[in-house]
């Protein structure tokens, strides 16, 4: 059985347990050459569990995982096109930066010349901006310096596929956004596909151009980043990715009315299909605008400001809507007027576009 | 109780299992393997509790303990026993490896010990450091000196001064498998050559300056205590040249011989005697060359803690009601014409312990300086590792 | 009271009882025993005061037994190493570790028996009785196994596996095991993610087992005595010989205190060269 071609990565029916516990669960997964994709969920979703199947690691307990087209069950790590920047690096405490960077191309049979392995060393740190690092001790380098150190090492034997465990985890916000940018760049230049493993949303949604949604062992939506934003496969997905205001709602016979739990009636938009029933309806807090009148308009609830954050370039505001709880809301203040900006205390006016209204069945 | 005492018999049975006990016990072989294995400390509390009615035959107070140093394997503790019912007075025993680890005990003070068992060739120095102290004859009536057979007794006295009582006496022979030797071996000449051809590898020599250095003297016909550098300068050349053709250097030999894993050995007569008695093949041989003689002492620490009932116990022993049961358990031979008398038949007539007469006139007892001597110290010490 | 000096206050009485303990059962005794080495041998036996060089002078007289136990406690340690470090190995990375806990109890149990008694069952195996009477049965006759060098090896190793096997069972059990994992996801086959990561990563426990195995071969005299039938004729031996037989304990002493010399040398020589090899700084002793 061959994999499609342009497929790097393939999961067939792959299920992994440990003893009574299955860690993934009938998982068929398809990654293209040269992809970027993210594998993004809660812990113990199965993440890393599937990393570590295409690292070698570990064998699924049924099902296939294929590399490039060639079948990997029991082929153990060092006979396998991947490489991986492990969760806190897993640096060799023992060898220098150039000896970590080089064990790789040591293993090459037959031996690569003395000369080869310095020089390509030299070259994978250059790339992730350590030259001169050289003969440092790994003790001696900061968590953003080790975690360059890793991907140096993990780039030097030209792998097909980089598998990402967590990379950035361990690193401070500053140092994890220029990261980040540092990782497409370095996978847009090396034209492989990158595999990465993450628990952070906004990690997953900047950096890949496919993210995989897993919970609870399976795939829950595969998609483009703002496809997993704007078109959230489930209430799951939309509540892990961003933040997400839910409120609890029927669906009027009918399908084209939404009924809130306090009565308020919401036209369902452009949504077809909707089963009448229990559902519950989410709402970016984004969507939402504040306003201090009604401008008519249907879709609107009426509350109470209670708390006013500044994050700089945008505020959060929470507000507290009769009969419906507090709801989170997002003001761009570029394009809010000074004197637009409602205070806590105020009495405001929720507005939004129904089409930005996600229904799920409850 | 009883049980410590049917553990510390004499061992009877060959299987593993009952030498296994017997190292537990730490009643290996007399001398210093105890030293060596730092078990020698062990020691063992006796009948604690006090008799139901005291003795009219002691007057004086001998408290409720008292403290014994002695060989191990070396006395019936049905004796403690007995005399713990008739005195109140409760025998700690500590067992020792070697006669210079008791000096070195007693010199660094602190011991406690109210009676112990030093060899007659150690007498003369306990003596010259004022370590112990003349006995007082009154305290010991059941000692007989008339009975006393004078060859055995005359070092416990210095210059007329009564310092130690014989317990028993001793050869140094050697133990024979002739199931597996069978050239007559009759003389420490004849020992040493068979060691180093039929014997090849299966020999023992004791890990004892003494008695290895003294034996290896007399087998090329020099005394057993020479100090005379040229005839030790003999000696050393021989055991140098016996050396790679032995099984050990070890006094701890009855395991080996059990086991026949040696078949001949430098051995002492208790030893002998326990291994004839359990394996008949095993035969004990004095040599006609000579060899040495031996009387174990009781003698009392100046600086014993509970000198009466030092004397209480020594005259205990010396009974020879009392005597005889010591006798019967250990094996060796009484000093005593009237203990002798009362020992059964089957014991007296064991030439291992009771040899014939002739065969003792060559043997020499070991002298003081032949002990300390330093030279012979050092022989042993590049004898064992070269 | 400043803070940092009722930390040094409270810092020297939980360090007080141990330093205590050292300094009355370690130095002052070790002390005794430079003083004693300067001294004279009595004329019956024991010490006598006096300021002579004699002693050490008189060292050479017992160089065999240096050389033995020289030579024997690398030799003892090396083979010590073999057998457990993959003993250490299995407990530490390829057990299951449900049952981790009880194999490294197994591996202490011995020590709850004492060496000696261990080493007189051993005896009793290498005797006639034993392996050479099975030998016997299919027609091997009198071999000789027990007295021999071969046996105070055999000895020298099971005596000491368990003080082999535990530190670097430690330093395995330390051992990072995705550093195991970034070496096979590196391309290296198992031999050498051992030779290149696995062993260098758990030297600091091979040299404190080797240390410490070494340091107590040093001093061994109870093995060769049992198994060697008293013909190997250790440092151990001489000074037993020295204080409890002959009693020339200043001679005695000159050679404790030239033993204790030699282990210092050997384990700071032994420490330098872990700490260089592995690169880390925690080379624990024990």
């Amino acid at each position: 059985m061959t994999a499609a071609p342009g497929n790097d990565i393939e999961f067939r029916s792959v299920t992994k347990r440990y003893g009574s516990v299955t860690a993934v669960s009938d998982i068929n997964l398809a990654v293209p050459k040269g992809a970027f994709v993210a594998l993004l969920g809660p812990s113990g979703c199965g993440k890393t569990t599937c990393l570590r199947m295409i690292g070698g690691f570990e064998q699924p307990s049924e099902g296939t995982v294929q590399i490039d087209g060639r079948e990997m069950n029991g082929v153990p790590p060092y006979r396998r096109p991947v490489n991986m920047v492990f969760q806190h690096y897993a640096l060799f405490p023992h060898f220098d930066v150039e000896q970590n960077v080089a064990y790789g191309l040591k293993q090459a049979r037959p031996k690569l010349p003395a000369s080869e392995i310095s020089a390509r060393a030299r070259q994978a740190l250059e790339m992730v901006r350590l030259g001169g690092f050289e003969k440092r001790r790994i003790h001696e380098m900061s968590g953003g310096q080790q975690q360059r150190v890793a991907l140096a090492r993990a780039i030097v034997n030209k792998p097909s596929v980089l598998l990402l465990d967590e990379p950035l985890a361990a690193l401070d916000k500053k140092l994890r956004t220029a990261m980040q940018i540092e990782l497409q760049t370095l996978q847009r230049e090396l034209g492989i596909t990158f595999v990465l493993v993450t628990h952070d949303q906004e990690e997953a949604l900047s950096m890949s151009d496919m993210v995989c949604v897993m919970n609870a062992g399976r795939i829950v939506q595969m998609a483009k980043p703002q496809d997993v934003y704007d078109k959230p496969a489930d209430l799951f997905v939309a509540d892990f990715v961003g933040k997400t205001n839910r409120i609890a709602a029927t669906v009027e016979p009918g399908g084209a009315t939404l009924r809130l739990s306090n009565g308020t009636a919401l036209a369902a938009g452009g949504k077809t299909g909707l089963k009448p029933g229990a559902a519950t309806v989410a709402l970016r807090p984004e969507a939402i605008e504040l306003v201090r009148q009604s401008n008519g308009s249907d879709s609107q609830l009426i509350g109470i400001v209670t708390h006013r954050i500044f994050l700089g370039s945008t505020a959060e505001y929470q507000i507290n809507v009769d009969g419906l709880g507090d709801f989170l809301v997002t003001a761009d203040r570029r394009s809010v007027q000074e004197s637009d900006l409602v205070e806590p205390g105020e009495r405001v006016v929720l507005t939004f576009d129904p089409g930005k209204v996600h229904v799920f069945p409850a | 109780m009883t049980k410590w005492y049917r553990e510390n018999a004499p061992i009877s049975a060959e299987n593993l299992t009952d030498e296994w006990m017997r190292l537990k016990r730490g009643s290996v072989t007399r001398r210093h393997f105890l030293g060596v294995t730092g078990l020698g400390l062990a020691a063992a509390v006796l009948a604690r509790q006090p008799g139901l009615f005291n003795s009219t035959a002691y007057a004086e107070d001998l408290g409720t303990t008292m403290s014994l140093a002695t060989w191990p394997n070396y006395h019936d503790p049905a004796s403690f026993e007995a005399f713990t019912a008739a005195t109140g007075v409760a025998v700690e025993v500590n067992v020792f490896g070697s006669n210079e680890e008791m000096l070195a005990k007693l010199q660094a003070g602190g011991t406690g010990w109210d009676l112990f068992v030093p060899t007659n060739y150690t007498i003369s120095t306990y003596v010259k450091l004022g370590l112990i102290d003349p006995l007082d004859m009154s305290k010991l009536p059941a000692f007989s000196q008339a009975t006393e057979s004078a060859r055995f007794t005359s070092e416990g006295a210095i210059d007329g001064t009564t310092y130690a009582l014989p317990k028993n006496w001793g050869t140094t022979g050697m133990a024979v498998n002739t199931s597996k030797i069978k050239t007559k071996i009759a003389s420490w000449k004849d020992f040493f050559e068979v060691a180093m051809t039929e014997a090849d590898g299966r020999a023992m020599v004791h890990d004892y300056q003494l008695t290895t250095i003294g034996s290896a003297l007399v087998s090329l016909g020099y005394s057993f205590n020479s100090v005379k550098p040229e005839e030790l300068a003999k000696a050393e050349e021989l055991l140098i040249k016996v050396k790679p053709h032995l099984y050990g250097i070890n006094s701890d030999y009855q395991p080996g011989m059990r086991a026949t894993d040696a078949w001949m050995t430098m051995c002492w007569t208790n030893d002998g005697a326990q291994l004839n008695r359990d394996m008949p093949e095993i035969a004990y041989i004095l040599g006609t060359d000579g060899g040495e003689i031996w009387t174990d002492f009781y003698a009392i620490p100046k600086s014993a803690a509970n000198k009466p009932a030092g004397y209480a116990l020594l005259d205990y022993l010396m009974t020879p009601a009392n005597a005889v049961k010591e006798h019967i358990a250990n094996g060796a031979p009484t000093t005593d014409s009237r203990v002798l008398a009362l020992l059964p038949a089957d014991v007296t007539a064991n030439k291992i312990v009771y040899p014939d007469e002739a065969s003792l006139t060559k043997l020499e007892f070991g002298a003081a300086v032949t002990l300390t001597d330093p030279a012979r110290a050092e022989l042993m010490a590049r004898f064992k590792s070269a | 009271m400043r803070p940092d000096r009722k930390r040094q206050l409270i810092t020297a009485a939980l360090v007080a009882p141990a330093g205590l303990w050292l300094f009355v059962f370690l130095v002052l005794p070790f002390m005794a025993m430079v003083v004693f080495s300067f001294g004279e041998r009595a004329p019956e036996g024991g010490y006598q005061a006096a300021f002579t060089f004699a002693q050490f002078a008189n060292l050479p007289s017992r160089a065999a037994a240096f050389w033995n136990t020289l030579m024997i406690a690398p030799v003892g340690a090396f083979l010590c190493l073999i057998v457990a470090y993959p003993v250490a190995y299995y407990l530490a990375i390829k057990s299951n570790p449900k049952y981790r806990l009880v194999l490294v109890s197994l591996v202490v149990v011995p020590f709850w028996t004492s060496l000696l008694v261990r080493t007189y069952a051993w005896m009793y195996i290498l005797g006639s009785r034993g392996i050479p009477n099975l030998l016997g049965m299919i027609g091997i006759e009198d071999v000789r196994l027990l007295n021999t060098p071969g046996a105070v090896l055999l000895g020298i190793v099971y005596g000491y596996l368990p003080l082999m096997i535990m530190p670097i069972y430690v330093s395995l059990e330390k051992l990072d095991r995705r550093l195991l994992e970034a070496s096979a996801d590196l391309g290296a086959k198992p031999v050498s993610t051992f030779f290149g990561i696995t062993l260098p990563l758990s030297l600091p426990g091979v040299m404190t087992g080797v240390a410490l195995v070494t340091i107590l071969l040093l001093g061994e005299y109870l093995i060769p005595q049992l198994l060697g039938g008293g013909k190997v004729f250790f440092i151990g031996n001489a000074l037993v010989d020295l204080f409890l037989q002959s009693r020339n304990w200043p001679f005695g002493s000159a050679i404790a205190v030239t033993l204790v010399v030699v282990v210092v040398i050997v384990l700071s020589v032994a420490m330098r060269i872990a700490w260089k090899v592995s690169g880390s700084r925690q080379v624990d002793l024990v």
